[in-house]
């Protein structure tokens, strides 16, 4: 699958980051260092940073790491809601797409989880989990968290389905949202399922209790008390082999080493939508 | 100096004789690299037994925990283990490496050496917090002058020079950490960077948030 991103270099603008984090899960935040290093590496830009929520830098120190005067900030961020909306327009001092503030110029994306680029990954790690597997005889669940906070969480996911269902190279026999806290419930894979094989991918950015812990034990492979986090191998023991049927189960979208392409298309997106012909000007 | 950029700022320090930030040693004449980074509890000891990466990266990782195994999610934190040697080649790899260590420090001082650093004192950042931060902005001028004593400043961890006030008439009541200057050891301030906080962080907001549920329910 040829998923590079064509987004021209910007040799002057820097890039930020945007993630969550954590004061708990240490490898909360390794994602978006490893999207940072992978964009680095290719040299579009003149700096790559990353900022947080809950680890630092805060947002409110990034931008004494910029040196450059454009800055694209993009928030590693698997949906819309409280903290695209509200939450990092407030720390950043965005008033709008290009917010013009301490003397830069900031341009601010929207969260990766929403570009349409996320559906070639979501193929892409489907597979990676389970090669060989016959589409036609599989089910392929995206479990997002759920709640009746923010329903935005779930339209992701929802657009997502959407996205890979009206593919015509779409194989699968089923396409399906699921949430760890609401319907349809990801513990009742089973039941949602009528093929023999199971594919499942949670969509969340990095990997922490949800993908080790919460949603195995709800998918039945482990135990309430099983170990805490950082136990990557609930990933590595594929096939399991319960409730009757095939079970591949994925770690987070996020953790996937092309989402520093998806970032990359979210500015490209960006640059399409508010920067008139950017490389010729 | 407007317009150097910081890795500029970095190189002109270290020729000036800059060779501390926090607790990490920059030496800037050892054969073993141009720059050569390590704790400074390790300063004296032999190099040969340490282990020596070359990837600024790697600076994250080292990080990460500390030599007790808790997660380190306040990079401040006077905490950092040692063992390890960071041999760089180049003032941007010693600001990358620092960027990982202590992040945004180097700017912050930059901008604060400059007068550009933008402060905002501790009812400002509590007045803007919403969801269930929100409630932190109750917390009692006592309450938060306690906190300051309990979670900022080097006997509880944090090195950093604390540059806000409760608010514009407001300084922080007179302490250990009030008065801390951000150099660890005590050094010259010319020889190190100190390390500076422009506003609380929220591991403080999230501490002002229980101390204000507290407050509430003593009054109750």
């Amino acid at each position: 699958m040829n998923f590079s991103s064509k987004l021209p270099p910007k040799p002057e603008a820097a890039l930020l980051i945007v993630g969550h984090g954590s004061t708990e899960n240490p490898d909360s935040s390794a994602p978006y260092f490893d999207h940072a290093a992978e964009i680095r590496k290719r040299g579009l830009f003149a700096e790559v940073h990353c900022c947080f929520w809950k680890e630092e830098p805060s947002m409110r120190e990034a931008l004494y790491m910029i040196d450059a005067e454009e800055v694209y900030i993009v928030p590693d961020f698997i949906s819309e809601g409280y903290f695209t909306r509200d939450v990092i327009p407030r720390e950043l001092e965005l008033t709008g797409p290009t917010t013009q503030v301490h003397g830069k110029i900031l341009h601010y994306c929207d969260p990766v989880g929403i570009h349409p680029s996320m559906t070639s990954l979501i193929l892409q790690r489907t597979e990676e989990v389970a090669p060989e597997v016959p589409p036609e005889e599989s089910t392929l669940f995206i479990v997002g968290h759920g709640t009746g906070l923010n329903k935005n969480s779930t339209k992701a996911i929802r657009d997502q389905v959407e996205l890979i269902q009206t593919l015509p190279a779409n194989r699968f026999a089923s396409v399906q949202d699921t949430y760890m806290e609401e319907a349809p419930l990801i513990s009742e894979w089973d039941q949602l399922a009528e093929t023999p094989n199971v594919i499942v991918v949670p969509f969340f950015i990095a990997d922490g209790l949800h993908s080790y812990q919460d949603i195995p034990v709800m998918l039945g492979f482990e135990k309430e008390e099983g170990k805490a986090a950082s136990q990557k191998e609930v990933f590595r023991r594929n096939p399991y082999r319960l409730r009757d049927k095939t079970l591949y189960y994925s770690a987070a979208i996020g953790t996937e080493p092309l989402m520093a392409d998806v970032i990359l298309d979210q500015i490209a997106t960006f640059d399409a939508q508010h920067v008139a012909h950017p490389e010729t000007h | 100096m407007p317009n150097m950029s910081l890795t500029q700022k970095l190189t002109e320090a270290l020729a000036g004789g800059l060779q501390q930030i926090g607790q990490i040693k920059i030496l800037t004449d050892h054969d073993l690299a141009p720059f050569v980074l390590v704790h400074l509890d390790d300063e004296d000891a032999d190099f040969s037994s340490l282990n020596a990466h070359p990837n600024p990266d790697k600076a994250r990782e080292i990080g990460l925990y500390t030599p007790d195994g808790d997660y380190r999610f306040t990079k401040g934190e006077m905490s950092l283990p040692g063992g390890w040697l960071l041999l760089l080649q180049s003032p941007g790899e010693v600001r990358q490496a620092l960027d990982l260590f202590y992040p945004a420090s180097l700017g912050l001082w930059a901008a604060w050496k400059d007068g550009s650093v933008r402060i905002q004192n501790l009812r400002d950042k509590l007045a803007r917090q919403t969801g269930m931060y929100r409630h932190a902005a109750n917390v009692s001028d006592v309450g938060a002058q306690e906190l300051i004593q309990s979670v900022c400043g080097p006997s509880n961890k944090c090195v950093k020079k604390i540059l806000w006030q409760l608010d514009e008439n407001t300084p922080l009541d007179d302490s250990e950490a009030s008065r801390f200057n951000g150099v660890v050891n005590n050094i010259a301030e010319n020889s190190a960077i100190p390390l500076v906080c422009q506003e609380a962080c929220n591991h403080f907001v999230a501490q002002a948030r229980k101390k204000s549920k507290e407050e509430f329910e003593a009054k109750a």
